[in-house]
């Protein structure tokens, strides 16, 4: 791997640009201009990023060094500015490393790396020291302890503005209470007037990172996030770009820097998921984009007249009867072996037949006497002859080249069209392959030329024979041609060859990404995990319903990456408005330019309504409680600006997000059906628990009888599961029989425990029964079939007492009769 | 109580128990009746009359719907069967109101129809007529006028009536259950059931029951049970023939079809108030060729009912779909009173004699 790989992709300019802008002007003038770009374009909105940067720096270092990360934010109001706080329990830093992390803009570690992180640029808290140097005048106090240290090092840093040079200006050895961890002071020009996007920052960052504790305190609020659990992130790998993913631009400059010499092993070194068999594929893909294919025509069957091997005796002079016929001979038979045959493939027939006949007869056939045969045989093939500058062929209806293409025309082309009309166009195609050999006898094309000939023919064919020749018939026609050409053995250029030719660099692109190449790896992701989103959520909002969806990883541009969405619905969120959509990348929360962000332009143009949630207008964000987080994880997140707000429009990521927010949302769905389903249950319930009993009281006075019992009825109505205990005196004890009825359409497994206080025995088998303070716990779990029932018997003693607990039905579907 | 009451209550009280019976045994209570419709009324060989076929719509409580009515169903039953314990009798309309004092609001009708199809249903499920249950329409006010003497048994004692000697120009007023008249003596020849009231009284004025010895009954429109029950009654017991004047329209066809073949919604008691063998004087598409009536022409709603009764399997007769078909080829229609366009005793001098002679009956 060149580290040419660090200026890849289209962010990469932007960071040449701003580099070599560094050169003219001073880095003062430099951030006053693009300040805008990095997210400080105001006092509030620079505190916010300044937060935001400092912590997803601290989480990264912690996450780094294996530590579960500890993150402590405060903002202090300090006159007309504001004192931010960030302490982190990462591994600390050393003399060395801490100021080129906090202040030299445009160092990082991360910037040359394929592999998730969450900083990617190296601009973000060196941003935020030279913001706060250059609005308050103040330097960055930095506290920093690493493990095992006794003592922690102060430091104050200040930015050199002409040479971009950090400065340390104070150095001592300080005390703190962490035992190892990072703090860094700013002070800044800054407001609170975004204090909700600090809030919704914090707490996203919870949401997204379930594994990290954050606390926040600023001058009115105080927040705590804790973990929903100890299990770091897994560690990333570096990987190097899948084929699928590059662009002219990039291969040229890759293919420049590259130490290989053949594109085989180009392909092999410099991506991932391309070996031998891999590289060989892409090759072949490129010779048939870069060199065409040659076409293979049938060989004579035994019923025509051509002879090859007369044609290949005629071409061979002064060789000796014996060794000319043996040559022939071996020539013939072998042509004849061939299904199809193309011209390279002859070449190497006539090569194999002067080898043989070269060590049986000692006779030489040289390169001339090669050539002669070869051309001979091959224009006997095609049915033409050598006129002086190449060959010309002359096509007649009865011509094997119209033979050869009728056949495959009439394969290709639908059964109603007429014989004769297909005829008329195979003489008209082999016409274009006639026409072609007076150029090139070897039949080469590529894909978009047998494309136009195949055109012209049917045009000829519309024009002549008034009839239809359509364009699936024609593609049909090319796909079947196409099929029984045979990829020529050309070797392809080499590296350095190819970096100077653009069209051929462009067929091996077009080569790679028609060639199937496995999945890059996920190594280099860190996904939060469709487990852990939930758990972030539970976290954070109190919902009555969570899902959440992992997709598996995909390629953009050469970085692989993974979308996860989740949803949470109902319970406390905000019932009115929109709902609410949390966009994450790379484990950060995006706070700002929501409307330019490729995850609300998806949410917004998926059709909620399907999925049972409320859409104005049956487009735009969901109206209602529900949170919708999306979260792009990979090792190059494409964002529409470099203060990382929002992320692009790339086709790919977009149908990623889209699958995920689907799949969660198919949750949702069913959920919301469900309770729909069970409010109308709920609902009949209520009227039919009323009418019935009413009606069966007047029937009962009618007819002067007491009550009935309605409650079997009642859980038939309803299809509900019954569960019925039924007693008898039986001599000096109870039979007890516990029977469950399923009314339901569907299978029912049900957890009984039936709470006795005597001892209960003569228990069937799949029950037991456990002994707690004087009172007898028998479980039975029965699982019992639409319209089935179920039966638990067993005997106590006569004074005991029940008391049924039913699990595993829901309670609008399940009517209990002690 | 009456024998009679005893019985129509000890009916309604075992569908009650048969509810009863059905939450007992843990089903879902229920009760099927005939589906009314057009679709599932069949002819009946033995009897000659329209009766429901086999197809079921069943009230089940297993739907909130299925569930208020069978409420229903049981406090109508209730009301009922103390009605016919204290022998006394009330209006369809009056039972629509009267659930309004009932304690439970999910037992109320929503509207009379409602109440009125729940009788129905009662009818059937019991099998006790309507005016056995003491059941009355609001008004029927249907009228006879001839040679007929009768005894009615009324609330306040046997009268014998004449129909001719002992009433008004007005006729003798049908009452709601005609089972408690009994024939005495009649010089009639035959029964003219008329539609509308202002032929009646032209019949009336022209003397046309005392000259023909004729039975006028008047339809009012499509009849009530009580006139169909009299004309039946009147057809069986005194041997009369019975002819039916109607308007020359579909609607008109179809005040025949219930005196003759019985109505949709009442085929369960097509035996005991159709006369099959009533017969269809006019006026007659024919007719109105014949004597060059004055017409209206078909509206689209006519055009549909005469398609419609083509389909109906009461009127799937050569006669009618002669009669029907010659209809929608005029596209005209006219009434009764269309034949004063020939003077005012043409109906009694000409038409009906003319008509009566041709089919029969004179």
């Amino acid at each position: 791997m060149t580290s040419f790989q660090s200026t890849l992709g289209e962010e990469s300019g932007i960071a040449e640009e701003l580099a070599e802008n560094q050169q003219s002007i001073s880095i003062a003038e430099f951030f006053e201009k693009n300040k805008h770009m990095l997210g400080f374009d105001s006092g509030a909105r620079g505190l916010v990023t300044a937060v935001k940067e400092a912590v997803d720096n601290a989480l990264d270092a912690a996450e780094e060094s294996g530590i579960l990360p500890d993150i402590y934010v405060e903002i202090q109001e300090e006159g007309d500015y504001y004192r931010l706080i960030v302490e982190d329990n990462g591994p600390g830093l050393t003399k060395d490393s801490l100021p080129k992390v906090f202040g030299k803009l445009l160092y990082g570690s991360r910037f040359h790396v394929r592999e998730q992180n969450r900083g990617q640029q190296g601009i973000g808290i060196s941003a935020a020291v030279l913001y706060s140097q250059l609005t308050s005048g103040k330097p960055a106090k930095i506290t920093s302890r690493t493990q095992g240290s006794s003592e922690a090092q102060y430091f104050e840093l200040i930015v050199d503005t002409d040479t971009n040079e950090p400065e340390i200006s104070v150095e001592e050895t300080t005390s703190w209470d962490r035992p190892h961890g990072t703090r860094i002071e700013l002070e800044m020009e800054a407001n609170m007037r975004a204090r909700q996007q600090l809030h919704d920052y914090i707490k996203h960052t919870a949401v997204v990172n379930p594994h990290a504790r954050l606390e926040l305190r600023e001058p009115q609020e105080h927040f705590k996030f804790e973990r929903a659990t100890d299990q770091l992130p897994e560690e990333t790998e570096e990987i190097r770009p899948h084929p699928h993913g590059v662009e002219l631009g990039t291969v040229l400059k890759m293919l420049e820097a590259t130490d290989s010499h053949s594109v085989s092993g180009f392909l092999q070194e410099e991506f991932t998921r391309v070996g031998t068999k891999t590289a060989n594929s892409v090759i072949d893909a490129f010779r048939d984009r870069h060199y065409g294919r040659e076409m293979r025509w049938r060989p004579p069957a035994s019923h025509e007249s051509i002879d090859i091997e007369a044609a290949a005796t005629d071409a061979t002079a002064n060789k000796g009867a014996d060794a000319t016929d043996a040559f022939a001979k071996t020539i013939a038979d072998a042509v004849a072996d061939h299904d199809r045959i193309a011209h390279h493939e002859l070449r190497e027939i006539v090569a194999d037949a002067a080898d043989a006949v070269e060590t049986e007869h000692g006779t030489t056939f040289g390169e001339t006497v090669q050539e002669n045969a070869l051309e001979a045989v091959w224009l006997a093939l095609l049915d033409g002859a050598a006129v002086d500058d190449g060959a010309a062929i002359d096509i007649d209806p009865e011509s094997r080249l119209v033979t050869d293409l009728y056949e495959l025309a009439d394969e290709a082309t639908s059964t109603r069209k007429d014989d004769a009309v297909v005829r008329a166009f195979a003489e008209r195609l082999a016409g274009t392959f006639a026409d072609a050999a007076a150029e090139d006898v070897r039949q080469r094309l590529t894909r978009g030329t047998l494309e136009e000939r195949v055109d012209r023919a049917a045009e000829l064919t519309e024009e002549y024979d008034d009839v239809a020749f359509g364009d699936t018939a024609r593609e049909n026609v090319v796909e079947a041609i196409w099929d029984v050409m045979g990829t020529v053995p050309d070797e392809p250029p080499l590296v350095r060859e190819l970096s100077d030719d653009r069209d051929a660099a462009s067929d091996l692109v077009d080569g790679m990404r028609a060639t199937d190449i496995m999945a890059p790896p996920t190594r280099c992701l860190s996904p939060i995990s469709a487990d852990l989103v939930e758990a972030g959520l539970e976290k954070e909002f109190d919902a009555d319903f969570y899902a959440s969806a992992t997709r598996d990883a995909e390629v953009h541009g050469g970085d692989p990456f993974v979308v996860e969405a989740g949803i949470a619905h109902g319970g406390e969120l905000d019932a009115e408005g929109s709902a609410d959509v949390l966009r994450f990348a790379n484990r950060v929360p995006l706070v700002y330019q929501r409307g330019a962000c490729a995850t609300t332009d998806v949410v917004k143009s998926i059709g909620w309504r399907n999925y049972g949630l409320d859409q104005p207008g049956g487009s735009g964000l969901p109206k209602g409680p529900t949170v919708i987080m999306v979260h792009v994880a990979s090792t190059n997140v494409p964002f529409t600006s470099e203060s990382k707000d929002a992320v692009a429009n790339v086709p790919e990521i977009e149908d990623e997000i889209e699958l995920a927010i689907r799949e969660a949302a198919r949750e949702l769905k069913s959920y919301l059906n469900k309770r729909r389903s069970m409010q109308q249950r709920r609902k009949k319930q209520n009227v039919l628990g009323t009418i019935l009993p009413e009606m069966a009281q007047k029937v009962a006075e009618v007819t002067g009888r007491d009550e009935p019992d309605i409650g079997d009825a009642l859980a038939r109505i309803m299809n509900n599961v019954l569960v019925e205990r039924r007693v008898e005196q039986n001599g000096d004890g109870q039979a007890v029989s516990v029977t469950v009825e399923n009314n339901a359409e569907t299978n029912e497994s049900l957890e009984i425990t039936d709470i006795v206080s005597a001892e209960p025995t003569a228990l069937p088998d799949d029950a037991t029964v456990v002994e707690m303070d004087g009172e007898w716990f028998l479980k039975w779990e029965p699982e019992v079939g639409s319209d089935d029932e179920a039966t638990l018997e067993y005997v106590v003693p006569d004074d005991a007492s029940f008391e049924l607990d039913v699990k595993g039905v829901e309670t609008e579907k399940l009517t209990i009769q002690q | 109580m009456s024998a009679d009451n005893d019985q129509a209550r000890d009916q309604l009280i075992d569908l009650a128990a048969q509810f009863y019976d059905q939450f007992e045994l843990g089903e879902i209570p229920h009760m099927s009746v005939p589906t009314r419709t057009k679709a599932n009324i069949e002819y009946d060989e033995d009897s000659n009359v329209w009766v429901y076929g086999d197809r079921e719509s069943t009230r089940s409580a297993n739907s909130v719907r299925g569930a208020r009515k069978l409420l229903k169903a049981v406090y109508t039953i209730e009301f009922l069967a103390e009605q016919l314990e204290e022998d006394r009798s009330s209006t369809l309309r009056e039972l629509y109101y009267l659930s309004e004092s009932w304690d439970n609001d999910e037992a109320q009708f929503n509207d009379q129809d409602e109440s009125n199809s729940m009788i129905e249903d009662l009818e059937i499920v019991s099998g006790v007529t309507r005016e056995d249950f003491h059941m009355r329409p609001e008004e029927s006010g249907a009228t006879i006028m001839g040679p007929l003497h009768l005894r009615e048994q009324t609330r306040r004692g046997e009268r014998e009536i004449h129909c001719q000697e002992d009433v008004g120009e007005g006729g003798y007023q049908i009452p709601n259950n005609p089972d408690t008249i009994e024939f005495l003596d009649t010089d009639a020849d035959f029964i003219l059931a008329v539609e509308t009231g202002g032929m009646r009284d032209r019949l009336v004025e022209n003397g046309f029951d005392d000259e023909y010895n004729a039975l006028v009954v008047h339809l009012k429109g499509q009849p009530a049970r009580a006139t169909r029950r009299i004309t039946k009654r009147l057809h069986d017991e005194l041997e009369l023939p019975v002819t039916v004047f109607t308007d020359g329209d579909p609607w008109s066809y179809r005040i025949y079809g219930s005196v003759a073949y019985g109505s949709i919604k009442s085929a369960h008691l097509s035996e005991y108030l159709a006369t099959p063998e009533a017969q269809y004087i006019g006026i007659q598409p024919a007719d109105i060729v014949e004597y060059d009536l004055p017409t209206d022409p078909l509206s689209d709603s006519d055009i549909n009912a005469l398609e419609s009764e083509l389909e109906d399997p009461r009127f799937q007769t050569d006669y009618w779909e002669e009669q029907i078909e010659l209809q929608l080829e005029i596209e005209k229609k006219s009434e009764q009173q269309s034949l004063a366009s020939h003077g005012l005793d043409f109906v009694t001098d000409t038409y009906l004699p003319e008509r009566l002679d041709a089919m029969g009956v004179l």
